[in-house]
């Protein structure tokens, strides 16, 4: 090594000791956030353990980024390195993670608002969809753009983070109908697309009956199996949305969880929540990887607790129907079960033109905001619905539309509540019930001390005891909640960070208040 | 856009052939109901629901527009006449007049607030209404006077809706929906002044409209109109009441002419809201542009 190298190794080392090593989502350092969920797994369970249940009390606001015209982010933010990137459609915004100033800001004209739920992490590199049908990769060290493509097929992804599996970049979007598709993350070039349409030649064309297959949207990202070497992800409902009668049949593959090879886009399997769906039931809730015993033998398991109601577990290898359990008081839009964990809809519950009430309701017993499982604890943490709806339609020919509302009856109107399950059995724990939340709500995360961080709608950010749904610590951010929670480490010292509207807080332990690596091992 | 305002010049430009004629279903609100059935029939494809722009046609109340056709005659005339070198069409065969002043009285209502289209009636008498059989100013304030349990109404018509005075005193519907859509919007409670009994640790009982609330505090404008401010854990009992303390069936327990009289007054509460911003420069502050 010349003198010339020394010296700039010295410099480099002394200089940018940050970039002397990439983190790698494989590797999942949990100082790092680096995908939507975290994880490949979305487990969503931070395994930092400085703040605990025992010390969460002392917890206090670090610091607070406003990120300038926007409101009401969606985006899950990313940490890699100690830096934080929020995301919106054309931009990201890079900031200390210690101190919430911004280090680079990147805008690609125009400004927009919309609901964006994030970025990726790979390789310093940062991803950003745009709302004009391209795909950028930005060098996450200072924002410059490393190349821009149009999507493939002219289309608009939706706005959800992408993910980043074996150098591939996958994205996904809901028009003219429901795909997916893969890039390669070093370059851009366009690897492969799925369809949850059934091709001509595929026999569950029949499963529309005749009518064109159409719907099926994916606008939430997926989970990963990097021994599978499967990738995991949900569909939406089938359209028409609202009128089911030209579509007789189950409607494949929408409302379904499917299983794809991330190397060719092939499908592997696939499980139907809810065949034949008439009150928009999308199945776009994260499905989480668990490897456990499962009646006294070791599986890889697949949880989902899905808008329709229903707690599932697959096998994830194959898509078997393990079980399903009822998780909210209400629920009536299906007859019973046939083999195989195929339900059967009840037909008396499809939308009228003078309304049908419905439970669970459309916006969902759970909806698209993320859950958590705590693998010490086996629990399944989540924010459920109760509460039913009233499906309308405008008129009683095919391809009518319409909407949905909160059903006026008695004990039926919305109520969010935070609830954990016994992952295995899928019985209720505890139950923590969000006052005024009613819609949607955040998502969750779990930690390994002990704690599920639980953002509540109008803006409280919230700490549970995770064995006991005991309040432990609350905080007013001011504004509407509507992404899901984070930790990160920088030097040696934990943050929980949360978006509220346009402001990131960033809170933790006070400096000398505890032992820095405190709490149970 | 430009062909909004080629109509709009097109419609001001039209012999209104019903000029002084007013809608006589003004405020019904039984026929405003059947006007937006039949609004939802015959004109959403072209004006969108709610009024809020259709893939054809403009929107008829849209927050900032200004109309050319503003009275009630005028807006008759359109429907059953169309709008001549418009996509506007002529509804004279397939509405009849009856039909069409309930749709008239209908978009009216979607539009602007209550002090664009005061209700007609005794306003002075109206105002003895209020304050006297009524008895709105036990919970109400106007202009200072009036009690701080509900909302103040000094300038009511120009922030609501006559249809929405209109449910407020007649029905105890008083959920909003969101702008474009039929999702509903809850209210938060700053604006539902749902009423709540609680009981502290230490034996207390207050009873009063909730001001908000969140898990952990209540803030409570008490009926004896002091605001509690309360921790959640400091309380032994919170009992939700299902009914508000605002009553709603004034169409009952008032007479027509009082009913109408006090709906006259209330509706002229306000001035008319203006699109202005206000032009006053603030010296030492930071440059707006």
């Amino acid at each position: 090594m010349g003198l010339r190298r020394v010296l700039l190794s010295a410099l480099l080392l002394a200089c940018a000791p940050i970039w002397a090593q990439v983190p790698d989502p494989i590797k999942a350092d949990p100082k790092d956030w680096l995908t939507y969920s975290g994880q490949y797994h979305s487990q969503r369970h931070s395994q930092l353990r400085q703040i605990t249940a025992a010390n969460v009390s002392r917890l206090e606001a670090k610091w607070v980024y406003h990120m300038t015209g926007q409101k009401d982010l969606e985006a899950t933010p990313i940490v890699a390195n100690g830096v934080m990137y929020i995301s919106q459609y054309n931009r990201i915004d890079a900031i200390d993670a210690r101190t919430g100033n911004v280090i680079w800001q990147f805008q690609r004209q125009p400004i927009a608002t919309g609901a964006q739920r994030g970025t990726g992490f790979w390789k310093n590199k940062l991803f950003v969809t745009t709302s004009d049908k391209h795909l950028l990769a930005l060098d996450a060290r200072n924002g410059s753009v490393l190349w821009d493509v149009a999507v493939h097929d002219d289309l608009q992804l939706a706005g959800q983070a992408p993910l980043i599996v074996k150098g591939k970049l996958i994205v996904s979007g809901n028009l003219p109908h429901g795909f997916i598709q893969s890039y390669e993350a070093d370059t851009g070039k366009y690897l492969w697309s799925w369809s949850p349409i059934p091709a001509d030649d595929d026999p569950q064309l029949a499963s529309w009956g005749g009518q064109k297959p159409d719907g099926a949207p994916i606008w939430v990202s997926g989970s990963y199996d990097p021994e599978l070497n499967l990738i995991y992800y949900g569909t939406g409902q089938p359209e028409p949305q609202w009128a089911g009668e030209g579509r007789t049949g189950d409607n494949l593959y929408s409302d379904c969880i499917v299983a794809l090879d991330p190397d060719t886009g092939k499908l592997k399997w696939w499980y139907q929540n809810t065949p034949h769906d008439t009150h928009d039931y999308d199945s776009l809730e994260m499905p989480v990887l668990v490897d456990a015993d499962w009646k006294g033998q070791p599986r890889k398991l697949l949880l989902q607790a899905n808008r329709n109601g229903f707690y599932y577990i697959l096998d994830r290898t194959n898509g078997e129907f393990l079980q399903a359990t009822q998780f909210v008081k209400q629920v009536d839009w299906l007859k019973g079960w046939e083999g195989n964990g195929h339900p059967i809809p009840d037909p008396a519950h499809d939308p009228s033109v003078l309304g049908t009430t419905t439970c669970p309701s459309t916006s969902g017993a759970t909806n698209w905001p993320s859950p958590t499982y705590d693998p010490a604890l086996h629990l399944f943490f989540f924010v459920a619905q109760e509460g039913c709806g009233v499906n309308l339609r405008d008129s009683a020919r095919n391809y009518a539309g319409t909407g949905y509302l909160e059903s006026p009856e008695a004990g039926k109107s919305w109520q969010l509540f935070t609830r954990a399950l016994d992952a295995f059995t899928g019985k209720k724990v505890w139950d923590y019930e969000q006052i005024t939340s009613h819609h949607y709500g955040p998502g969750l995360m779990s930690t390994a001390g002990g704690v599920v961080f639980s953002p509540e709608e109008f803006g409280q950010f919230t700490a549970l005891d995770s064995r006991t749904g005991k309040v432990l610590w609350h905080f007013n951010t001011g504004d509407v909640i509507t992404d899901s929670p984070i930790s990160y480490s920088v030097d040696g010292k934990q943050y929980v960070a949360i978006i509220s509207s346009s402001n990131v807080f960033a809170f933790g332990l006070p400096d000398g208040g505890g032992p820095a690596n405190g709490g149970p091992k | 856009m430009k062909a909004l305002y080629f109509i709009a010049l097109i419609a001001a430009a039209a012999p209104a052939a019903h000029a002084q004629e007013a809608d006589r279903y003004t405020n019904n609100t039984v026929a405003i109901e059947e006007g937006r059935g039949l609004y939802n029939g015959a004109c959403t494809a072209c004006h969108g629901v709610n009024g809020t722009a259709g893939e054809i046609g403009p929107g008829l109340a849209i927050p900032g527009r200004s109309y050319a056709r503003n009275t009630d005659a005028q807006i008759f005339d359109a429907i059953k006449h169309g709008i001549p070198d418009t996509a506007m069409p002529a509804h004279q065969n397939t509405l009849d007049d009856d039909q069409i002043w309930k749709i008239t009285a209908y978009v009216k209502g979607l539009r602007g607030t209550a002090i664009d289209a005061p209700s007609p009636g005794d306003i002075v008498h109206g105002e003895a209404v209020f304050w006297g059989k009524a008895e709105c100013g036990s919970c109400h304030m106007v202009r200072g006077r009036g009690s701080v349990i509900g909302p103040d109404l000094t300038n009511l018509a120009s922030s609501r809706k006559i249809n929405s005075i209109i449910a407020a005193l007649t029905s105890e519907q008083h959920r909003v929906y969101g702008p474009g859509g039929l999702q509903p919007h809850n209210l938060v409670p700053l604006q539902t002044y749902r009423v709540v009994q609680v009981t502290t640790l230490g034996g207390k009982t207050v009873r009063g409209v909730l001001r908000n609330e969140d898990s952990f505090s209540m803030q409570i404008m008490g009926l004896d109109q002091q605001l509690y401010l309360l921790d959640r854990a400091k309380l032994k009992t919170i009992i939700y009441e299902p009914k508000g303390l605002m009553p709603t069936d004034y169409d009952q327990r008032l007479s027509k002419v009082e009913f109408d009289d006090l709906l006259a007054f209330l509706t002229r509460l306000g001035s008319p809201p203006t699109s202005q911003e206000p032009q006053v420069r603030m010296p030492g502050g930071r440059d707006p542009d």
